[in-house]
Formats: structure tokens, sequence, C-alpha cells
């Protein structure tokens, strides 16, 4: 059964923003304060990925996220940004977990008969 | 030799590193930490209010008021932290759990359940157990109604389906209408 689509709306306590326009300036301000920093990350960890790569995968972080509508997840998310980017300036995370950003979640399917045979699939 | 290399390394880039500020100080909470309980524990109220600007105020008065005017459709999946593929490919069932084959009462099972569609398991080869990759595989969540388990479904995102619970209806029985003179239910002496 598919998720049915309710139109309502409803008011809630905000957490952060009231509005949208505030919540779009405070998107804005972290993906600035991210940008800026990718340089100081670059200087701070041993990556093995240059600054476009970096600024590359930081769009596309924040635009998977494009299509939240909801204040309150999109404060979440804000905070959730903020605390990510204090781990990697105060290097509390280390290089290897930084780099699961440019991670294939999804592992390729093996084509022929052997990797088939090791990977323990028929099909 | 190393080791001592890659630490002055560190302390010499530890001058280059940033200096965040927070950037979310015109939340209402940040106001009220830094106006009021300085002011509060020196100044007298009259003179907190004349120092305090009075936009300062309206803001923190206004922040706690104002309601935001969000969509009914919960989003919480986006920010739970649960990963986008278990998220977006998972079915949820949603059903009642089955009485304990065993001698044990139906008051216990008056609540509805939600689990997940079954994904690989294998026989691990060190002591022939059932493992299994899937984070979602053995996790239960107990509902007090249908309603509920589908607003959480909503709420996270995930696609449901909802199964029919088996009613049970004992006929109710009794040993004496074995002897009933009018139920033809006697068989040895008509």
């Amino acid at each position: 059964m598919a998720t049915p689509v309710t139109s309502g709306l409803k008011q809630v306590k905000p957490i952060l923003s009231l509005t949208h326009v505030e919540a779009r300036r405070k998107v804005i301000t972290l993906y600035k304060t991210w940008y800026r920093q990718i340089p100081f990350i670059k200087a701070n960890y041993i990556l093995p990925v240059t600054k476009e790569e970096c600024q590359q995968k930081l769009r596309e972080e924040f635009y998977r996220h494009a299509n939240v509508r909801d204040l309150r997840v999109i404060d979440m998310l804000l905070v959730k940004g903020q605390m990510e980017l204090q781990e990697v300036c105060a290097q509390w995370k280390p290089a290897a977990t930084l780099l699961r950003y440019w991670k294939q979640t999804e592992e390729p399917k093996p084509k022929d008969f052997m990797s088939k045979f090791l990977s323990g699939h028929r099909e | 030799m190393a080791l001592r290399v890659s630490s002055l390394f560190n302390q010499s880039n530890n001058f280059t590193r940033f200096r965040l500020t927070r950037f979310f100080a015109d939340s209402g909470k940040n106001i009220k930490d830094s106006d009021q309980v300085s002011t509060d524990a020196v100044l007298p109220k009259k003179l907190t209010v004349a120092l305090v600007p009075e936009e300062v105020h309206i803001a923190q008065k206004t922040r706690q008021e104002t309601l935001a005017v969000v969509r009914e459709n919960e989003d919480v999946g986006t920010c739970s932290g649960v990963p986008e593929e278990h998220i977006k490919t998972r079915t949820v069932r949603i059903y009642c759990p089955a009485k304990n084959a065993m001698q044990s009462g139906t008051n216990n099972i008056n609540y509805w359940q939600i689990d997940f569609d079954t994904r690989e398991r294998w026989e691990n080869p060190l002591i022939g157990w059932t493992s299994t990759g899937d984070p979602l595989s053995n996790l239960q969540v107990g509902f007090v109604s249908k309603e509920e388990a589908i607003a959480h479904c909503n709420k996270m995102g995930w696609k449901y389906y909802i199964q029919k619970p088996n009613v049970n209806n004992p006929k109710p029985r009794s040993y004496g209408i074995n002897f009933s003179w009018n139920k033809r239910t006697r068989v040895s002496t008509k």
C-alpha cells in the first residue's frame, strides 16, 4: 500500500526558524561556512581528493535535501550540518570516516561466473 | 619518527584551523542566555528592562508565542539518521502478533506490531549460525493501535501494508449439552 498523500497543514512549535525565508538564510549561511572551511579541512586532513571535488560533494550533499519543505526538518538538518562541521573542524572525525562521503553505498553486482561464484550468489 | 613528524605537522596546522562561531545566535534561546542571565544576576528588575533593548524583548516574546505552519505529513525519516536505502527500499508489515502456541492466554496480544521485509540471510561458516547484513532484520516495534503504526510509517517514509488479523471466535461449548433432552445430541440412549 502506498503512502497516502495528505495536504493538510498544522501549527507547530518552531525549532529555529519561524519562516521559510529565515530557514533559507540559515541554510545559505551554513553552506558558505562549509565552503570557506574546505581549504582548512584540506590542510588539516590528508585526503586524496581535490578542492573542487570537495566543493562538488558539498553541493551534492546540500542538494540531496533540496525537496525538504518542513521547517522543522530543515532546522534539524541545519543543526546536524552544524554539528558535522564542528566535528570536521575540531578533527574529532578521522580522515577515513570523512572519506565515507565519497564511498559508493551500493556495491556493483558481480558479472562473470567466477566473481558470482566467489560472492556466493547464483544470479 | 613518523609519529613525531605527523604530530608536528598537526601542531603547525592548528593555527590554520578555523574558529567556529555560533551562527545560530539569533535563536530565542541564545538571546535569553546571553542577555537575561547575565543582567538578572547583577541588576534589579527595572534596570534590566531598561538595559535590554526593546526589540530583543519583542523578538523573544514572538518566538515563544509564534507557531510555524507546516504540512501534516511530517518527514522525520530525512533527519532521523536512518540510511536512505533503508527508507526508500523497505516495506513494513503492520500486523497483530499471533497467540503463543502454548497454554498462554490471549490478553497479551492486543497490540499491533511492525516488522520489515526479509533480506538476505546465510549460514555463517564459522559455527553454522544464521547471519544477516540487514540492520532492520530483527526489529519489531509495538503500537497500541493500527493507526499509530500507520502514522509512524508515514512519518518515517516507509511503504507499508496491513495484514488482516486472524480473529478467533470460539463457539461456546458445554459438557451438559451432550445430554440435552431436546438437542438430539444424546447418542448412546436414544
